[in-house]
Protein backbone atom coordinates (compact mmCIF):
# COMPACT_ATOMS: atom_id res chain seq x y z
CA UNK A 1 0.00 0.00 0.00
CA UNK A 2 1.24 3.40 -0.79
CA UNK A 3 1.02 6.09 1.70
CA UNK A 4 0.27 9.43 1.16
CA UNK A 5 2.10 11.90 2.74
CA UNK A 6 -0.44 14.94 3.06
CA UNK A 7 -4.37 14.28 3.12
CA UNK A 8 -6.96 16.98 2.69
CA UNK A 9 -8.49 19.51 5.46
CA UNK A 10 -11.44 18.18 4.21
CA UNK A 11 -11.89 14.82 3.00
CA UNK A 12 -14.96 15.58 0.65
CA UNK A 13 -14.89 18.61 -2.14
CA UNK A 14 -17.09 21.39 -1.30
CA UNK A 15 -20.11 22.55 -3.64
CA UNK A 16 -21.13 25.81 -4.02
CA UNK A 17 -24.02 24.83 -1.67
CA UNK A 18 -22.32 22.73 0.77
CA UNK A 19 -23.03 23.30 4.37
CA UNK A 20 -20.32 21.95 7.37
CA UNK A 21 -22.22 23.89 10.37
CA UNK A 22 -24.82 25.89 11.60
CA UNK A 23 -23.07 28.91 13.56
CA UNK A 24 -25.31 31.76 15.16
CA UNK A 25 -28.54 30.28 13.27
CA UNK A 26 -26.86 30.38 9.82
CA UNK A 27 -25.47 27.90 7.76
CA UNK A 28 -21.80 28.42 7.36
CA UNK A 29 -20.58 26.76 3.85
CA UNK A 30 -17.39 24.92 2.91
CA UNK A 31 -15.86 28.02 0.92
CA UNK A 32 -16.93 30.26 3.87
CA UNK A 33 -15.41 27.82 6.40
CA UNK A 34 -12.23 27.90 4.32
CA UNK A 35 -12.17 31.68 4.02
CA UNK A 36 -12.19 31.94 7.88
CA UNK A 37 -9.34 29.39 8.27
CA UNK A 38 -7.36 31.05 5.84
CA UNK A 39 -8.46 34.06 7.71
CA UNK A 40 -7.04 33.15 11.38
CA UNK A 41 -4.45 31.17 10.50
CA UNK A 42 -2.60 34.46 8.61
CA UNK A 43 -3.20 36.27 11.75
CA UNK A 44 -1.86 33.49 14.48
CA UNK A 45 1.20 33.83 16.70
CA UNK A 46 4.25 32.00 15.36
CA UNK A 47 4.39 29.14 18.14
CA UNK A 48 4.55 25.82 17.90
CA UNK A 49 1.65 24.78 19.99
CA UNK A 50 -2.05 26.52 20.72
CA UNK A 51 -4.10 25.56 23.63
CA UNK A 52 -7.57 25.18 21.71
CA UNK A 53 -9.75 26.77 24.00
CA UNK A 54 -12.67 27.50 22.44
CA UNK A 55 -15.85 26.98 23.92
CA UNK A 56 -18.04 27.53 20.40
CA UNK A 57 -17.90 24.14 18.43
CA UNK A 58 -18.07 26.37 15.11
CA UNK A 59 -15.34 28.16 16.34
CA UNK A 60 -13.05 25.29 17.91
CA UNK A 61 -13.30 24.12 14.33
CA UNK A 62 -12.07 26.85 12.83
CA UNK A 63 -9.26 27.09 15.16
CA UNK A 64 -8.09 23.27 14.85
CA UNK A 65 -8.18 23.37 11.28
CA UNK A 66 -6.22 27.27 11.46
CA UNK A 67 -3.53 25.73 13.84
CA UNK A 68 -3.40 22.92 11.43
CA UNK A 69 -2.80 24.82 8.69
CA UNK A 70 0.29 26.60 10.20
CA UNK A 71 1.34 23.71 11.14
CA UNK A 72 0.70 24.41 14.78
CA UNK A 73 -0.27 21.72 17.57
CA UNK A 74 -3.49 21.51 19.29
CA UNK A 75 -3.40 20.96 22.99
CA UNK A 76 -6.21 20.21 24.51
CA UNK A 77 -5.78 20.17 28.14
CA UNK A 78 -8.57 18.08 29.98
CA UNK A 79 -10.01 20.65 32.20
CA UNK A 80 -10.11 24.24 31.19
CA UNK A 81 -8.82 25.30 34.46
CA UNK A 82 -5.80 28.15 34.89
CA UNK A 83 -4.11 25.56 37.16
CA UNK A 84 -4.48 22.74 34.51
CA UNK A 85 -3.72 24.40 31.51
CA UNK A 86 -0.06 26.10 34.05
CA UNK A 87 0.92 22.45 34.32
CA UNK A 88 0.83 21.78 30.41
CA UNK A 89 2.33 24.88 29.36
CA UNK A 90 5.53 24.10 31.95
CA UNK A 91 6.23 20.94 29.41
CA UNK A 92 4.94 23.21 25.95
CA UNK A 93 7.09 26.26 26.84
CA UNK A 94 6.23 27.71 23.12
CA UNK A 95 2.76 27.89 23.66
CA UNK A 96 -0.02 30.37 23.47
CA UNK A 97 -3.98 29.85 24.15
CA UNK A 98 -6.68 30.25 21.64
CA UNK A 99 -9.95 31.05 22.64
CA UNK A 100 -13.32 32.60 22.24
CA UNK A 101 -13.61 33.81 26.11
CA UNK A 102 -10.27 34.51 27.75
CA UNK A 103 -10.02 32.67 31.24
CA UNK A 104 -9.18 34.66 33.60
CA UNK A 105 -5.98 34.56 35.75
CA UNK A 106 -3.81 32.48 33.15
CA UNK A 107 -0.02 34.13 32.95
CA UNK A 108 0.07 32.67 29.54
CA UNK A 109 -0.24 34.86 25.79
CA UNK A 110 -4.24 34.71 24.80
CA UNK A 111 -5.16 35.41 21.32
CA UNK A 112 -8.96 36.04 21.19
CA UNK A 113 -10.08 34.45 17.92
CA UNK A 114 -12.16 36.39 15.38
CA UNK A 115 -13.90 35.38 12.37
CA UNK A 116 -15.72 38.31 10.48
CA UNK A 117 -16.95 38.50 6.55
CA UNK A 118 -16.56 36.24 4.25
CA UNK A 119 -13.00 36.96 3.33
CA UNK A 120 -11.66 35.85 0.20
CA UNK A 121 -14.19 32.60 -0.63
CA UNK A 122 -11.47 30.42 -2.33
CA UNK A 123 -12.37 26.28 -2.89
CA UNK A 124 -8.75 25.29 -2.53
CA UNK A 125 -8.16 22.83 0.24
CA UNK A 126 -5.29 23.18 2.21
CA UNK A 127 -3.18 19.38 2.83
CA UNK A 128 -2.18 18.62 6.00
CA UNK A 129 1.16 16.33 6.34
CA UNK A 130 -0.18 13.01 7.06
CA UNK A 131 2.36 12.71 10.43
CA UNK A 132 1.99 16.37 11.63
CA UNK A 133 1.31 16.23 15.22
CA UNK A 134 -2.22 17.70 14.87
CA UNK A 135 -3.20 17.17 18.87
CA UNK A 136 -2.20 16.31 21.77
CA UNK A 137 -5.14 15.55 23.91
CA UNK A 138 -4.65 15.21 27.69
CA UNK A 139 -5.87 13.59 30.81
CA UNK A 140 -5.23 13.42 34.16
CA UNK A 141 -2.64 10.87 35.12
CA UNK A 142 -1.88 8.71 37.79
CA UNK A 143 1.29 10.92 39.09
CA UNK A 144 -0.99 14.35 39.20
CA UNK A 145 0.77 15.41 35.89
CA UNK A 146 -1.41 15.67 32.92
CA UNK A 147 -0.80 12.60 30.52
CA UNK A 148 -0.05 13.34 26.80
CA UNK A 149 -1.63 11.72 23.99
CA UNK A 150 -0.67 13.04 20.52
CA UNK A 151 -2.29 12.04 17.24
CA UNK A 152 -1.35 12.19 13.85
CA UNK A 153 -3.35 14.00 11.39
CA UNK A 154 -3.05 10.53 9.60
CA UNK A 155 -4.44 8.94 12.87
CA UNK A 156 -7.45 11.37 12.86
CA UNK A 157 -8.83 11.08 9.50
CA UNK A 158 -8.72 7.36 9.71
CA UNK A 159 -10.51 7.24 12.86
CA UNK A 160 -13.29 9.26 10.98
CA UNK A 161 -13.35 7.13 8.15
CA UNK A 162 -13.43 4.04 10.57
CA UNK A 163 -16.60 5.39 12.25
CA UNK A 164 -18.38 6.46 8.80
CA UNK A 165 -17.35 2.82 7.49
CA UNK A 166 -19.36 1.63 10.65
CA UNK A 167 -22.20 3.60 11.23
CA UNK A 168 -22.97 5.06 7.68
CA UNK A 169 -23.86 8.24 8.30
CA UNK A 170 -26.78 9.19 5.97
CA UNK A 171 -25.80 12.59 3.90
CA UNK A 172 -26.42 15.30 4.96
CA UNK A 173 -26.45 13.99 8.43
CA UNK A 174 -26.49 16.91 11.27
CA UNK A 175 -24.65 16.76 14.17
CA UNK A 176 -25.58 18.01 17.54
CA UNK A 177 -23.45 17.24 20.04
CA UNK A 178 -23.61 17.74 24.27
CA UNK A 179 -19.69 16.72 24.50
CA UNK A 180 -17.00 19.18 24.52
CA UNK A 181 -14.80 19.00 21.58
CA UNK A 182 -11.84 19.38 23.73
CA UNK A 183 -12.30 15.51 24.58
CA UNK A 184 -11.54 12.61 22.16
CA UNK A 185 -15.02 11.58 21.75
CA UNK A 186 -16.24 14.91 21.03
CA UNK A 187 -13.37 15.58 18.95
CA UNK A 188 -13.68 12.84 17.20
CA UNK A 189 -17.37 13.22 16.37
CA UNK A 190 -18.22 16.55 16.33
CA UNK A 191 -14.96 18.04 14.65
CA UNK A 192 -13.35 14.83 12.61
CA UNK A 193 -16.19 13.42 11.43
CA UNK A 194 -17.54 17.41 9.14
CA UNK A 195 -13.91 17.77 8.53
CA UNK A 196 -13.13 14.05 7.02
CA UNK A 197 -16.35 13.15 6.13
CA UNK A 198 -18.53 15.99 5.59
CA UNK A 199 -21.44 16.30 7.82
CA UNK A 200 -22.40 19.10 9.39
CA UNK A 201 -22.50 20.35 13.10
CA UNK A 202 -24.18 22.73 15.27
CA UNK A 203 -22.12 24.72 17.16
CA UNK A 204 -23.26 25.16 20.32
CA UNK A 205 -22.60 22.34 23.33
CA UNK A 206 -26.82 22.10 25.23
CA UNK A 207 -26.74 21.05 28.26
CA UNK A 208 -30.44 20.69 29.76
CA UNK A 209 -33.03 18.99 27.67
CA UNK A 210 -34.72 21.69 26.68
CA UNK A 211 -31.10 23.28 25.23
CA UNK A 212 -30.79 19.83 23.87
CA UNK A 213 -34.70 19.84 22.39
CA UNK A 214 -34.65 23.16 20.67
CA UNK A 215 -30.75 23.12 18.77
CA UNK A 216 -32.01 19.65 17.95
CA UNK A 217 -35.00 21.31 16.07
CA UNK A 218 -32.46 23.66 14.61
CA UNK A 219 -31.35 21.97 12.79
CA UNK A 220 -32.89 19.43 9.45
CA UNK A 221 -32.77 16.13 8.91
CA UNK A 222 -31.29 13.48 9.48
CA UNK A 223 -30.27 14.08 12.49
CA UNK A 224 -27.53 12.85 15.30
CA UNK A 225 -27.14 13.08 18.68
CA UNK A 226 -23.95 12.87 20.25
CA UNK A 227 -24.05 12.40 23.82
CA UNK A 228 -24.03 10.58 27.45
CA UNK A 229 -25.69 8.53 29.53
CA UNK A 230 -26.13 11.52 32.33
CA UNK A 231 -27.80 13.20 29.36
CA UNK A 232 -29.60 10.66 27.90
CA UNK A 233 -31.22 10.13 30.98
CA UNK A 234 -32.25 13.68 31.87
CA UNK A 235 -34.06 13.93 28.20
CA UNK A 236 -36.05 10.30 28.90
CA UNK A 237 -36.79 12.01 31.90
CA UNK A 238 -37.89 15.19 31.16
CA UNK A 239 -41.35 14.32 29.07
CA UNK A 240 -40.53 16.76 25.85
CA UNK A 241 -40.86 15.68 22.66
CA UNK A 242 -38.42 15.62 20.60
CA UNK A 243 -37.74 15.74 16.56
CA UNK A 244 -37.06 13.20 14.22
CA UNK A 245 -33.46 11.42 14.87
CA UNK A 246 -31.54 9.07 12.80
CA UNK A 247 -29.33 8.12 16.04
CA UNK A 248 -27.87 8.42 19.22
CA UNK A 249 -24.46 7.10 20.20
CA UNK A 250 -23.87 7.90 23.53
CA UNK A 251 -20.21 6.83 25.13
CA UNK A 252 -17.75 7.87 27.91
CA UNK A 253 -19.53 5.65 30.31
CA UNK A 254 -22.18 1.88 30.30
CA UNK A 255 -25.31 2.59 29.48
CA UNK A 256 -27.58 0.53 30.84
CA UNK A 257 -29.78 -1.86 29.18
CA UNK A 258 -33.03 -0.32 30.05
CA UNK A 259 -31.84 3.37 29.79
CA UNK A 260 -30.79 2.51 26.55
CA UNK A 261 -34.84 0.58 25.92
CA UNK A 262 -36.18 3.93 27.67
CA UNK A 263 -34.36 6.17 25.16
CA UNK A 264 -35.37 4.43 21.91
CA UNK A 265 -38.70 4.45 23.02
CA UNK A 266 -38.60 8.45 23.95
CA UNK A 267 -36.85 9.12 20.80
CA UNK A 268 -38.19 7.01 18.24
CA UNK A 269 -33.90 6.31 17.37
CA UNK A 270 -31.56 3.87 17.49
CA UNK A 271 -29.24 4.53 20.45
CA UNK A 272 -25.93 2.65 19.97
CA UNK A 273 -22.45 2.99 22.15
CA UNK A 274 -19.15 3.97 21.19
CA UNK A 275 -16.28 2.28 23.40
CA UNK A 276 -13.07 3.82 23.29
CA UNK A 277 -10.72 5.49 24.89
CA UNK A 278 -8.11 8.74 25.06
CA UNK A 279 -5.29 6.62 23.90
CA UNK A 280 -6.86 4.73 21.24
CA UNK A 281 -9.77 6.92 19.89
CA UNK A 282 -13.23 5.11 19.71
CA UNK A 283 -12.55 1.49 18.57
CA UNK A 284 -16.02 -0.49 19.08
CA UNK A 285 -19.35 0.17 18.92
CA UNK A 286 -22.66 -1.72 20.08
CA UNK A 287 -26.38 -1.88 19.79
CA UNK A 288 -27.11 -2.30 23.55
CA UNK A 289 -30.47 -3.63 23.24
CA UNK A 290 -29.24 -6.01 20.45
CA UNK A 291 -26.39 -7.47 22.34
CA UNK A 292 -23.57 -6.78 24.92
CA UNK A 293 -20.93 -7.62 22.68
CA UNK A 294 -18.99 -4.98 21.40
CA UNK A 295 -17.91 -5.01 17.71
CA UNK A 296 -14.27 -3.77 16.91
CA UNK A 297 -14.23 -1.28 14.07
CA UNK A 298 -12.27 -2.42 11.00
CA UNK A 299 -8.60 -1.45 11.60
CA UNK A 300 -8.07 -2.17 15.06
CA UNK A 301 -7.58 -5.72 16.68
CA UNK A 302 -7.00 -7.08 20.13
CA UNK A 303 -4.51 -8.99 22.64
CA UNK A 304 -4.25 -10.39 25.63
CA UNK A 305 -1.18 -11.37 27.63
CA UNK A 306 -0.86 -13.64 30.56
CA UNK A 307 -2.21 -12.18 32.92
CA UNK A 308 -5.59 -11.12 31.17
CA UNK A 309 -4.22 -7.29 30.28
CA UNK A 310 -5.69 -6.64 26.68
CA UNK A 311 -3.94 -4.25 24.28
CA UNK A 312 -5.50 -2.83 21.25
CA UNK A 313 -3.66 -2.76 18.41
CA UNK A 314 -3.85 -0.58 14.91
CA UNK A 315 -1.85 0.55 11.87
CA UNK A 316 -2.69 3.94 12.66
CA UNK A 317 -1.45 4.03 16.46
CA UNK A 318 1.49 5.43 17.52
CA UNK A 319 1.93 2.55 19.93
CA UNK A 320 -0.32 -0.40 21.09
CA UNK A 321 -2.28 0.74 23.91
CA UNK A 322 -3.13 -1.53 27.21
CA UNK A 323 -7.14 -0.91 27.95
CA UNK A 324 -8.12 0.17 31.73
CA UNK A 325 -11.07 -2.83 31.65
CA UNK A 326 -10.80 -5.80 32.00
CA UNK A 327 -12.37 -7.49 28.93
CA UNK A 328 -13.10 -10.76 27.81
CA UNK A 329 -12.29 -11.38 23.88
CA UNK A 330 -15.07 -13.61 22.36
CA UNK A 331 -13.82 -13.77 19.06
CA UNK A 332 -11.47 -11.35 16.39
CA UNK A 333 -13.98 -8.55 15.79
CA UNK A 334 -15.76 -8.98 19.12
CA UNK A 335 -15.46 -8.58 22.99
CA UNK A 336 -17.32 -7.50 26.06
CA UNK A 337 -16.50 -6.04 29.23
CA UNK A 338 -16.12 -7.25 31.97
CA UNK A 339 -15.25 -4.41 34.96
CA UNK A 340 -13.05 -1.73 35.46
CA UNK A 341 -9.48 -2.33 36.58
CA UNK A 342 -9.66 -1.71 40.40
CA UNK A 343 -7.65 1.70 40.48
CA UNK A 344 -9.13 3.21 37.63
CA UNK A 345 -12.79 4.97 38.68
CA UNK A 346 -15.11 6.71 36.29
CA UNK A 347 -17.60 8.97 37.05
CA UNK A 348 -19.71 10.42 34.84
CA UNK A 349 -17.12 9.62 31.86
CA UNK A 350 -14.39 10.97 33.84
CA UNK A 351 -11.56 9.06 34.72
CA UNK A 352 -9.50 9.36 37.97
CA UNK A 353 -6.74 7.10 38.94
CA UNK A 354 -7.79 6.54 42.74
CA UNK A 355 -3.86 5.88 44.15
CA UNK A 356 -2.99 10.09 43.05
CA UNK A 357 -6.46 10.96 44.75
CA UNK A 358 -5.03 9.24 47.48
CA UNK A 359 -1.69 10.72 46.96
CA UNK A 360 -3.20 14.68 46.91
CA UNK A 361 -5.42 13.85 49.76
CA UNK A 362 -2.39 12.87 51.75
CA UNK A 363 -0.03 15.97 50.71
CA UNK A 364 -2.97 18.17 52.57
CA UNK A 365 -1.58 19.86 55.76
CA UNK A 366 -2.87 18.21 59.06
CA UNK A 367 -3.94 14.87 57.17
CA UNK A 368 -2.30 12.03 58.67
CA UNK A 369 -3.97 9.35 57.06
CA UNK A 370 -6.45 9.27 54.06
CA UNK A 371 -8.11 6.97 51.41
CA UNK A 372 -10.90 7.48 48.80
CA UNK A 373 -13.56 5.00 48.64
CA UNK A 374 -15.52 3.99 45.31
CA UNK A 375 -18.68 2.48 46.60
CA UNK A 376 -21.07 -0.24 44.90
CA UNK A 377 -22.21 1.65 41.92
CA UNK A 378 -25.85 2.02 41.20
CA UNK A 379 -27.97 2.36 38.16
CA UNK A 380 -30.18 4.97 38.96
CA UNK A 381 -27.82 7.79 40.28
CA UNK A 382 -24.24 8.55 40.04
CA UNK A 383 -22.08 7.33 42.54
CA UNK A 384 -19.73 9.81 44.05
CA UNK A 385 -16.99 8.87 46.22
CA UNK A 386 -16.41 8.69 50.00
CA UNK A 387 -13.17 9.72 51.71
CA UNK A 388 -12.05 8.74 55.45
CA UNK A 389 -9.75 10.68 56.61
CA UNK A 390 -7.30 11.12 60.14
CA UNK A 391 -6.77 14.81 61.16
CA UNK A 392 -7.18 15.35 64.50
CA UNK A 393 -5.89 19.30 63.52
CA UNK A 394 -8.29 19.99 60.60
CA UNK A 395 -11.78 20.19 60.35
CA UNK A 396 -13.65 18.55 57.24
CA UNK A 397 -14.46 22.25 55.95
CA UNK A 398 -11.00 23.10 55.38
CA UNK A 399 -9.89 19.62 54.16
CA UNK A 400 -12.56 19.85 51.69
CA UNK A 401 -11.47 23.18 50.51
CA UNK A 402 -8.01 22.17 50.11
CA UNK A 403 -9.48 19.09 47.61
CA UNK A 404 -11.30 21.33 45.97
CA UNK A 405 -8.16 23.64 44.57
CA UNK A 406 -7.00 20.06 43.57
CA UNK A 407 -9.68 17.88 41.70
CA UNK A 408 -12.06 18.43 39.80
CA UNK A 409 -15.26 18.75 41.31
CA UNK A 410 -16.90 15.17 40.34
CA UNK A 411 -14.35 13.42 42.53
CA UNK A 412 -14.17 15.46 45.75
CA UNK A 413 -16.01 13.29 47.85
CA UNK A 414 -19.96 13.33 49.56
CA UNK A 415 -19.52 12.45 51.92
CA UNK A 416 -16.05 13.32 53.97
CA UNK A 417 -15.99 11.29 56.97
CA UNK A 418 -13.34 12.26 59.88
CA UNK A 419 -12.38 9.01 61.65
CA UNK A 420 -9.28 8.55 64.57
CA UNK A 421 -8.16 6.08 62.64
CA UNK A 422 -8.00 3.85 59.64
CA UNK A 423 -8.62 0.08 59.73
CA UNK A 424 -4.97 -0.76 58.96
CA UNK A 425 -3.84 -4.09 59.33
CA UNK A 426 -0.06 -5.24 60.43
CA UNK A 427 1.03 -4.88 56.58
CA UNK A 428 -0.92 -1.50 56.72
CA UNK A 429 -2.85 -2.79 53.84
CA UNK A 430 -6.73 -1.76 54.38
CA UNK A 431 -8.44 -4.91 54.00
CA UNK A 432 -11.84 -4.73 52.11
CA UNK A 433 -14.02 -6.12 54.70
CA UNK A 434 -12.96 -3.46 57.75
CA UNK A 435 -13.54 -0.74 55.28
CA UNK A 436 -17.15 -1.85 54.69
CA UNK A 437 -17.54 -2.32 58.32
CA UNK A 438 -16.24 0.77 59.05
CA UNK A 439 -18.82 2.91 56.37
CA UNK A 440 -21.54 0.94 57.71
CA UNK A 441 -20.85 2.55 61.28
CA UNK A 442 -20.21 5.48 59.82
CA UNK A 443 -23.55 5.81 57.94
CA UNK A 444 -25.77 4.92 60.78
CA UNK A 445 -24.07 7.10 63.76
CA UNK A 446 -24.09 9.98 60.99
CA UNK B 1 -25.57 34.28 57.41
CA UNK B 2 -28.80 35.61 55.78
CA UNK B 3 -31.94 33.88 56.84
CA UNK B 4 -33.28 32.25 54.12
CA UNK B 5 -37.30 33.08 53.03
CA UNK B 6 -39.74 30.11 52.81
CA UNK B 7 -39.17 29.54 48.62
CA UNK B 8 -35.69 29.01 49.42
CA UNK B 9 -35.69 26.91 51.78
CA UNK B 10 -38.25 24.84 49.64
CA UNK B 11 -35.29 25.11 46.63
CA UNK B 12 -32.42 24.53 48.83
CA UNK B 13 -34.62 21.14 50.37
CA UNK B 14 -34.73 20.12 46.65
CA UNK B 15 -31.45 20.48 46.07
CA UNK B 16 -30.43 18.06 48.93
CA UNK B 17 -33.09 15.38 47.52
CA UNK B 18 -32.18 15.80 44.31
CA UNK B 19 -28.29 14.99 44.66
CA UNK B 20 -28.37 13.47 47.64
CA UNK B 21 -26.83 15.50 50.16
CA UNK B 22 -26.71 13.57 53.50
CA UNK B 23 -24.75 15.93 55.80
CA UNK B 24 -26.26 19.14 55.05
CA UNK B 25 -29.92 20.80 56.59
CA UNK B 26 -32.29 22.93 54.05
CA UNK B 27 -31.21 26.21 57.05
CA UNK B 28 -27.67 25.52 56.80
CA UNK B 29 -27.27 26.46 53.60
CA UNK B 30 -26.17 29.93 52.70
CA UNK B 31 -28.96 31.48 50.99
CA UNK B 32 -26.30 33.79 49.09
CA UNK B 33 -23.29 31.30 48.82
CA UNK B 34 -22.45 29.64 45.38
CA UNK B 35 -23.72 26.85 44.74
CA UNK B 36 -21.19 25.73 42.61
CA UNK B 37 -17.42 25.76 43.62
CA UNK B 38 -16.24 27.13 46.88
CA UNK B 39 -20.02 27.48 48.34
CA UNK B 40 -21.98 23.98 47.84
CA UNK B 41 -19.57 22.48 45.71
CA UNK B 42 -22.08 21.56 43.47
CA UNK B 43 -20.96 20.18 39.55
CA UNK B 44 -22.81 19.81 36.01
CA UNK B 45 -24.32 16.33 36.70
CA UNK B 46 -25.83 17.96 39.56
CA UNK B 47 -27.20 20.98 37.55
CA UNK B 48 -28.75 18.14 35.52
CA UNK B 49 -30.91 16.64 38.61
CA UNK B 50 -32.00 19.85 40.33
CA UNK B 51 -33.34 20.82 36.43
CA UNK B 52 -35.06 17.57 36.90
CA UNK B 53 -36.38 18.12 40.04
CA UNK B 54 -37.45 21.73 39.15
CA UNK B 55 -39.37 21.24 35.75
CA UNK B 56 -41.27 18.47 37.83
CA UNK B 57 -41.95 20.65 41.23
CA UNK B 58 -42.22 24.01 39.49
CA UNK B 59 -43.67 22.44 35.86
CA UNK B 60 -40.88 24.99 33.61
CA UNK B 61 -37.61 23.91 31.86
CA UNK B 62 -34.49 25.27 32.93
CA UNK B 63 -32.11 26.62 29.90
CA UNK B 64 -28.31 27.08 29.70
CA UNK B 65 -28.17 29.02 26.18
CA UNK B 66 -29.18 32.82 26.90
CA UNK B 67 -25.97 32.89 28.77
CA UNK B 68 -27.87 33.42 32.04
CA UNK B 69 -26.94 29.77 33.61
CA UNK B 70 -24.09 31.25 35.45
CA UNK B 71 -26.24 33.97 36.54
CA UNK B 72 -29.30 31.41 37.39
CA UNK B 73 -27.15 28.72 39.51
CA UNK B 74 -25.03 31.35 41.27
CA UNK B 75 -26.72 30.55 44.39
CA UNK B 76 -29.90 29.71 46.22
CA UNK B 77 -31.07 33.03 46.40
CA UNK B 78 -30.60 33.56 42.68
CA UNK B 79 -32.37 29.82 41.78
CA UNK B 80 -35.10 31.03 43.69
CA UNK B 81 -36.14 34.24 42.43
CA UNK B 82 -35.67 32.70 38.35
CA UNK B 83 -38.11 29.75 40.07
CA UNK B 84 -40.40 32.74 41.15
CA UNK B 85 -40.39 34.31 38.00
CA UNK B 86 -41.13 31.01 35.43
CA UNK B 87 -42.89 28.73 37.62
CA UNK B 88 -46.03 27.64 36.63
CA UNK B 89 -47.18 25.60 39.53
Amino acid sequence: MISKTTLPLLGLPPTETSIIAWWQGQPISHEIFLAQVRQVATELPAHRYAFNLCEDRYLFMVAFAAILWREQTNLLPAYRLSSEIQKIAADYPDSYCLTDHPIIDLPLPQHLIAVSGTGTLDRTIPEIATAQTAVIVFTSGSTGRPCPHPKTWHSLVTGARLAQQRFQFPQPTSIVATVPPQHMYGLETSILLPLVMGLRIHNSRPFFPQDISQTLMAVPPPRLLITTPIHLKACVQSNLSWPALTMIISATAPLSRSLAAQAETVFAAPVWEIYGCTEAGSLASRHPLESDQWQLYDDFWLSQDETNGCYVHGDHLFESVPLQDVIAIDDDRHFRLLGRQHDLINIAGKRASLSDLNRQLNEIAGVADGIFIMPAEHEEQITRLIALVVAPTQDEATILAELAQRLDPTFLPRPLYKVSRLPRNETSKLPQQELIKLLKELATTK
Amino acid sequence: MPTSSPLELEVAQLIIDAVHLEDIKAEEIDPEAALFREGLRLDSIDALEIALAISRRYGFQLRADGKDNISIFASLRSLSQHIEKNRVK
